[in-house]
């Protein structure tokens, strides 16, 4: 059991309801994009699953609990967020050597990850001096050190060239074809067409769309879109 | 608390402030046998000098501050509770660790303190006699102040979160606001945090009224106690973003 459900979600910045009583599903082994504009309430969602944000009313579980009650959070959900920052004056190996010390993972996984999203020689630079992809890719090294069965990114493809977002591409697949549950938001159609299977769309905080990308009935993803979010 | 020390171990801050902390040692022994108002026949005059390690002990509350509200600045703060979701602990961590790093940052102080004192006094003819002045028990008084202080700031960078801010703000306390108050509230003045801290070190000040050293250890660790609460409980609710 490692979906993801939200049920009710609310949030209020004072007058402001940033998300408002969402409701959807993120099923296992599966890649769901989660689309919206600007200030939609992608981030304030995915931070509040996180347990970041407190909810003003409704939940939203991972495999059945919050996220503050996982025995391993990091073991069991990888987390990408756009605001995630780095110590510019740590390596970005130290970085990783840390995060695996809080996270109870072995700190072998440090290297394999840093293999994977291919930062070994730079891994010993300081990450100040990292560039907007290399810090990108720090970041998804970082949700994948736990080897989570759960995968939460918020705009992963963002700053990464034309090979990062293909190797994105096939490294989301891979996850999700071991069974594990992917919620990826991006702003980027044309990728997310080629990548995900099913698609959570909401505009001003509220669920407009939650299903198939076939479902939505439409020439493009685009145009679909355009349309649920135009109010 | 393994990954606290690792954050330390990371960076050049700590070590920096460390360093700047040894140059202020320096300077303000050698200010005090320079400028001639050591009187080599009082037995506080050794005592004195090596004070200066309680001093920087304002070193140790930046460090403090740092801890946490260091990693709001960078942001790191969303990666170390998406590790540990109950925040109580992370607090309670840092809280934990910082202490120990005020001690072993006033432990390097006293150290340099001393070795500086022990040259001065060999400079004016004298000897630095460890064993019979009390110089111990002053030493003794340093280390709590920094440990007390790096728990205390912990606490005010939980509270402000901004790193320029809560540095300004304790400074300002220290500089100013302290003094003002001490003012107001005249007897009571004792029972603030920097006079508390410089009562800890058993010298007595000319025109200062202090607690006597042990009444002030009591204080100081209630103040850091307070601000432990503080820090733990603000922390717990407040949203990350
Ligand atoms: N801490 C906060 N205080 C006040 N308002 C906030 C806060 N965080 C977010 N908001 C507001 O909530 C709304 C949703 O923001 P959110 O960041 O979730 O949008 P988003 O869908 O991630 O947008 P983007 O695509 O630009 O990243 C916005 O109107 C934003 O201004
Ligand atoms: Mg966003």
């Amino acid at each position: 059991m490692t979906d993801i459900s939200v049920r009710g979600l609310t949030k209020r910045f004072g007058p402001v309801t940033a998300v408002d009583d969402l409701t959807f599903d993120v099923p296992a082994g599966r890649i769901t994009g989660f689309l919206g504009p600007n200030g939609a309430g992608k981030t304030t969602t995915l931070r509040m699953a996180l347990g970041l944000i407190t909810p003003s009313a409704g939940t939203a579980l991972i495999g059945g609990r919050r996220y503050a009650e996982l025995p391993h959070p990091r073991r069991s959900v990888g987390a990408l967020l756009e605001a995630t920052g780095f110590h510019p004056g740590r390596s970005g190996r130290d970085h990783l050597r840390i995060l695996a010390s809080t996270a109870d993972v072995d700190s072998g996984r440090v290297e394999a990850v840093l293999e994977l999203v291919e930062l070994t020689s730079a891994a010993d630079r300081r990450v100040g001096g990292y560039s907007l992809g290399m810090r990108q890719r720090l970041g998804l090294a970082a949700a994948l050190l736990g080897d989570p069965r759960v995968l939460v990114l918020d705009e992963p493809a963002n700053g990464l060239d034309p090979a990062g977002m293909a190797w994105l591409r096939r490294l989301l697949r891979d996850l999700a074809a071991e069974g594990r549950t992917v919620l990826v938001s991006s702003h980027v159609l044309s990728e997310v067409a080629q990548t995900v299977d099913q698609v959570v769309i909401i505009n001003n905080g509220v669920l407009r769309y939650a299903g198939t990308l076939d479902g939505l009935g439409s020439d493009s993803l685009e145009a679909a879109f355009l349309e649920l979010t135009s109010r | 608390m393994r990954t606290e020390i690792l954050k330390l171990r990371t960076t050049r801050t700590p070590v920096m402030l460390l360093a700047a902390a040894q140059l202020v040692i320096l300077a303000g022994v050698s200010g005090l046998f320079v400028s001639g108002d050591a009187d080599l026949a009082d037995p506080f005059t050794a005592r004195r000098a090596v004070a200066h390690a309680g001093l920087v002990s304002i070193f140790s509350l930046i460090l403090g501050i740092l801890a946490v509200a260091g990693e709001y600045r960078h942001k790191t703060i969303t990666d170390t509770y998406l590790s540990t979701p109950r925040r109580g602990r992370v607090v309670a961590a840092k809280l934990g660790v910082y202490a120990v790093v005020g001690v072993l940052f006033g432990v390097i102080s006293s150290v340099t303190a001393v070795a500086a004192t022990a040259i001065w006094l060999t400079v004016k003819d004298g000897s630095l006699d460890l064993a019979s002045t009390g110089v111990w028990s002053t030493l003794a008084g340093c280390v709590a102040w920094n440990a007390c202080f790096a728990a205390v700031g912990v606490g005010i960078g939980a509270l402000i979160r901004n790193v320029i801010a809560a540095v300004a703000v304790a400074l300002a306390w220290l500089a100013l606001i302290e003094g003002i108050v001490g003012q107001l509230v005249g007897d009571l003045g004792r029972w603030l945090p920097f006079r508390s801290g410089q009562a800890l070190e058993g010298v007595p000040f000319p025109g200062v009224d202090l607690l006597p050293q042990w009444g002030a250890a009591f204080v100081l660790a209630t103040y850091a106690a307070i601000f432990a609460l503080v820090a733990v409980s603000t922390t717990v609710r407040r949203d990350v973003s």
